[in-house]
């Protein structure tokens, strides 16, 4: 059993970065769904979980390109995470722009956040086109930009802990291997959206957002839960090529 | 979002019946799996089938019981984390005994798995509380919980595809490089979280919960018998399947039964009228 403290950084990193990148996603939960506040309207672990499995497909699949081809440097891990990232990004804010066609079109509110006055990257004016007794609706510019960044974090950070077990595993090839290091990455992407949505606690908009106040206590949650999962999941990994 | 907010569940079987029944159940069907290594035959599968719906009544129990306080997150986040400490846990504690390192027997995988579920559950609990600061009372005992059954759901279906719990002879090569895994994983989470999700509101009952328990649990049960039809032989496959799909049609019409008795009234109200019945 070789516990190689490198791997186990690097897997906890991972862990911390979706603990993170949850809280940039705006999340309306339950009243979002009746456009009674800002976000989209499902669950932090459902939007997190969809935007980080599509990032850990994206990644798989330029591991699985670059990992075959020949040699896996720096570079190409860094190529691998982006790749992550980006596939992320995508699932998000197509998300989002077709949540927001629904709320824009369907609903018929205009998107608008109840947390600022004045939305910090247009300068738009919020607070009167906020119904009454709601805590807005839409994804407005602010949170729609936080959606993205926090998709790049949640996605770099499962891309990581994939990219990590697999250069333990190193058999690119073996589908043992590709499967153990893709469900590993999956429960402690799990585990630590879920700790993050603890945190939160129901909705948030984006860094915007009070609650966004919060991190560093998920940042302490999520790097001690990515620990634990770091020193179970490195001895799997090695045992298993 | 919990309907019902703020107090603890009450009512129906107490919470040590229900832990006895899952814990017993469940590992005892998963070790049942291993009559098959004894006669040579593939048919005992069903076993862990079974195990496993024990196991996802007390996860629902579990869920059922912390849920009762509000999380303020949905329902369904619980049951997502309860597989994802699960699916590590269970695959370290199957794998640890056949690496050689410590001199452990094969045998005790399941009940290491579970030991280790137990304990990451018991990590993620107190950071919920102490660290997040959720102050919910039951917050780390739930967790063991719904981190055990989640282990106990996970061996459980992932034996009764393969037949034996054996991780480098069977689970490796028929569960997790199949991807069967993904259907366990996320299949199993539903099982767990969905119950409670379906019934929760002021007149939720713990029978009613636990009717769908075990009738989602069947359900997966068939699934998983569908997927060993590629594993182990047909006859094998197909009664896993006979089964489940005994357990789901009886507890279906249970919860059926039990939803017309407790609501005030059932009414039918048809398809949707025609453009030539509304003019």
């Amino acid at each position: 059993m070789i516990i190689d403290p490198i791997s186990i950084a690097l897997i906890t990193l991972g862990g911390v970065l979706i603990g993170v990148g949850v809280h940039f996603i705006p999340v309306g939960g339950a009243p979002a769904a009746m456009a009674q506040a800002t976000g989209v309207g499902t669950g932090t672990v459902q939007l997190a979980a969809g935007a980080g499995l599509t990032g850990l497909i994206s990644a798989g699949f330029m591991y699985n390109f670059l990992a075959t081809a020949g040699t896996f440097g720096t570079s190409e891990f860094i190529l691998v995470l982006a790749s992550g990232a980006v596939g992320a990004m995508i699932m998000i804010t197509v998300t989002m722009f077709i949540g927001q066609l629904v709320y824009v079109y369907c609903v018929g509110v205009p998107p608008v956040s109840a947390k600022v006055d004045k939305d910090p990257i247009t300068g738009d004016r919020q607070d009167i086109y906020v119904s009454q007794g709601t805590e807005g609706h839409g994804v407005p510019t602010v949170s729609f930009v936080s959606g993205t960044i926090g998709a790049l974090f949640g996605g770099m950070g499962g891309s990581l802990i994939y990219v990590q077990l697999m250069q333990i595993g190193n058999d690119p090839s073996n589908s043992a291997v590709v499967a153990l290091a893709g469900i590993f990455a999956t429960g402690v992407f799990y585990v630590n959206s879920v700790l993050a949505s603890y945190n939160i606690g129901g909705t948030i908009e984006g860094f915007h957002d009070p609650k966004f106040k919060r991190v560093p206590k998920a940042i302490i949650a999520c790097l001690v839960a990515s620990l634990l999962c770091a020193f179970i999941a490195v001895p799997i990994m090695g045992g298993v090529s | 979002m919990s309907a019902v907010e703020g107090g603890p569940a009450s009512g129906g079987l107490p919470p040590n019946t229900i832990i006895a029944i899952g814990v017993i159940g469940g590992l005892a069907g998963i070790y049942l799996t291993m009559l098959n290594q004894t006669f040579n035959t593939t048919i005992f599968s069903v076993m862990g089938g079974i195990g496993s719906i024990f196991a996802v009544v007390w996860g629902a129990d579990a869920v059922r019981r912390v849920c009762s306080y509000g999380l303020g997150t949905g329902v369904p986040s619980i049951g997502m984390v309860a597989l994802g400490m699960g699916v590590v846990a269970a695959i370290f504690g199957l794998i640890l005994p056949e690496t050689g390192i410590l001199p452990i027997p094969a045998i005790l995988g399941p009940v290491i798995s579970f030991i280790v579920a137990a304990l990451i559950g018991l990590v993620i609990g107190l950071l919920s509380n102490k660290i997040l600061n959720m102050n919910i009372p039951i917050m780390e005992k739930s967790m063991i919980e719904i981190a055990g059954a989640g282990c106990l759901v996970m061996m459980g279906l992932s034996a009764s595809i393969a037949g034996s719990f054996a991780f480098n002879d069977a689970i490796l090569p028929s569960v997790v490089s199949t991807g069967y895994i993904a259907i366990v994983f996320i299949g199993g989470a539903m099982t767990i979280l969905h119950p409670f999700n379906a019934n929760l509101g002021p007149d939720e009952s713990q029978y009613r919960t636990l009717y769908v328990a075990v009738e989602k649990a069947a359900l997966i049960m068939v699934i998983a018998g569908f997927a060993s039809l590629t594993v182990i032989d047909a006859v094998s496959a197909a009664l896993t399947m006979l089964v489940g799909l005994l357990i789901f049609l009886v507890y279906f019409n249970k919860f059926m039964k039990s939803v017309h008795r407790e609501a005030y009234k059932v009414v039918g109200t048809g398809l949707l009228p025609s453009a030539e019945e509304l003019e």
